[in-house]
């Protein structure tokens, strides 16, 4: 009789313990059994990969981190007109629409989502250039991996200018290597610098006293202004003696950058004459306090190769 | 005194098993744009969905980032431009559905959920028909239905107008296994 009380008791407290839960799973409130079942199935999202710091691989002056993805095809056109102001500039030259400085055409193929090659032709010293783009890291939301990592090397050739100037096929060489890191720290704003290394064989410009190789810095910004807008930045430091004992000026650029499905278009001003990284690092004499910045815009185009899947089922 | 405790013990797994609840950590949803420039296809796997058959309740989560489209620019559009993923990284429907199909027979039940359906941030209550089908004991629930992108905020410029459809058809397709409860909880 006893047991049966006992056993009696234990039963309608564990109805009760039962109804006690099923109560505080009603109560109003957010979470019920199935939101917290739901939770602990969801896979963990905090480990991944966030977006790319930026919308395009290159800004006004430097390569970003950003990759062309696996069988996508980069078109570029990128140009620099004259001086808008000083000497060269003025409404003769319609603030140096006249004039082109450079015009860079290039191409880049992903062939995969980390691994790029580009290839491009300046106008100034016909700079033909083959670049290899390579994403080490990724920055992902856990910070895990707080900046993304992505390496570059290039090499360029002056296929013409006179014979004498250079003696043999190898002196027409230059390189350059960068290691590009960038941080995302919103959805807006995004910072990157790169230390660069520039080998030039045959240094350019080619005056007595100048180094073959030295060691640059870069470094660039973005701040999106709409979903689809962003302003940009760039800026340049080459740590050259003979540079710097010449007074050349370093290259700064601030822009534009708009997006539109398969195109990104950059319009900016900028103190440099040339586009390609060799060029700017090693030649920028031209200087804003002397009225020698120009308009210079970037036209990219992206073009899949990818084959369209059909349904998964 | 040992019958007491195995009846108890008994009694205890009864009452606290009640029904069964079913999960799928796989739910394929596939979201279709059909305009007049190209239709628009992508594809995830990755959704979470719990069915509790005693309460009725019904609930679906994807993460926006687990949608995978053939072309990598259309994809990183859909999360920055259309669903900004960094800000509303999940899609989800919570609901109940209005029928009680009799779980222990094979067969299709056509099946109505009310509840609230949240993408980019912004809840609408809707009701959904879908279809369930009991077949062996598994339990395979598919729906298909439209989804206005102005009713969720998410906004088509004028210049891909023509490239995106105004409304999105979205198909879900989910197979569920038996929750086992961990001793942890």
């Amino acid at each position: 009789m006893k047991r049966s009380i006992i056993l009696l008791a234990l039963m309608t407290l564990c109805v009760g313990l039962k109804a006690q839960t099923d109560t505080t799973k009603k109560a109003p409130g957010k979470t019920s059994s199935a939101d917290s079942l739901m939770n602990s199935l969801s896979p963990d999202d905090k480990h991944q990969d966030v977006l790319p710091a930026f919308k395009a691989t290159r800004l006004i002056l430097s390569q970003t981190t950003t990759t062309v993805k696996k069988n996508n095809f980069n078109f570029l056109v990128i140009h620099r007109f004259g001086d808008m102001a000083g000497k060269a500039g003025g409404a003769q030259t319609l603030f140096g629409l006249d004039a082109v400085k450079d015009v860079y055409i290039g191409f880049e193929y992903g062939l995969s989502d980390n691994f790029n090659i580009d290839f491009g032709r300046s106008t100034i010293g016909q700079l033909v250039e083959l670049g290899l783009k390579y994403a080490v890291l990724h920055q992902t939301s856990d910070n895990s991996s707080p900046v993304a990592i992505t390496l570059f090397g290039q090499a360029g050739v002056r296929p013409y200018g006179p014979a004498n100037a250079y003696n043999s096929f190898g002196d027409r060489l230059s390189y350059l290597g960068q290691v590009i890191i960038s941080r995302k720290f919103s959805s807006a704003f995004s910072l990157q610098v790169l230390p660069t290394v520039v080998q030039d064989n045959t240094p350019y410009p080619a005056d007595p006293g100048n180094e073959e190789s030295f060691f640059a810095l870069q470094t660039s910004a973005r701040l999106k202004v709409t979903k689809r807008m962003s302003i940009i930045v760039d800026y340049s430091h080459s740590f050259s003696t003979f540079r710097t004992d010449r007074q050349f000026a370093d290259p700064l650029g601030f822009g534009i950058e708009m997006e539109t499905g398969g195109h990104v278009f950059t319009v900016n001003i900028s103190n440099a004459n040339a586009i390609s990284a060799i060029n700017t690092l090693s030649n920028t004499q031209s200087d804003f306090g002397r009225g020698q910045y120009r308009l210079g815009f970037t036209i990219s185009r992206m073009f899949d190769f990818n084959k369209k899947t059909k349904h998964a089922y | 005194m040992k019958n007491i405790s195995i009846i108890l013990l008994a009694w205890f797994t009864f009452v606290q098993t009640g029904q069964d609840v079913y999960t799928c950590k796989n739910v394929k949803v596939n979201i279709f744009s059909s305009a007049p420039i190209e239709d628009i296809e992508a594809n995830s796997t990755n959704g979470v969905s719990v069915y509790n058959p005693g309460t009725g309740e019904l609930d679906f989560t994807v993460p926006i980032r687990s949608f995978h489209f053939p072309k990598a620019l259309m994809e990183e559009h859909f999360n920055e431009n259309y669903m900004e993923s960094d800000k509303y990284p999940k899609a989800s429907f919570k609901g109940k559905v209005q029928e009680h199909p009799d779980l222990t027979k094979d067969g299709s039940y056509p099946v109505t959920v009310t509840g609230d359906f949240e993408a980019h941030g912004i809840k609408q209550t809707r009701t959904i028909n879908g279809n369930l089908k009991v077949a062996n004991g598994v339990l395979t629930m598919t729906s298909e239905f439209m989804v206005k992108c102005a009713d969720h905020h998410i906004d088509i410029p004028q210049i891909v107008f023509h490239n995106i459809a105004e409304s999105i058809r979205i198909r879900v397709n989910a197979t569920y296994t038996v929750y086992k409860n961990s001793p942890s909880k």
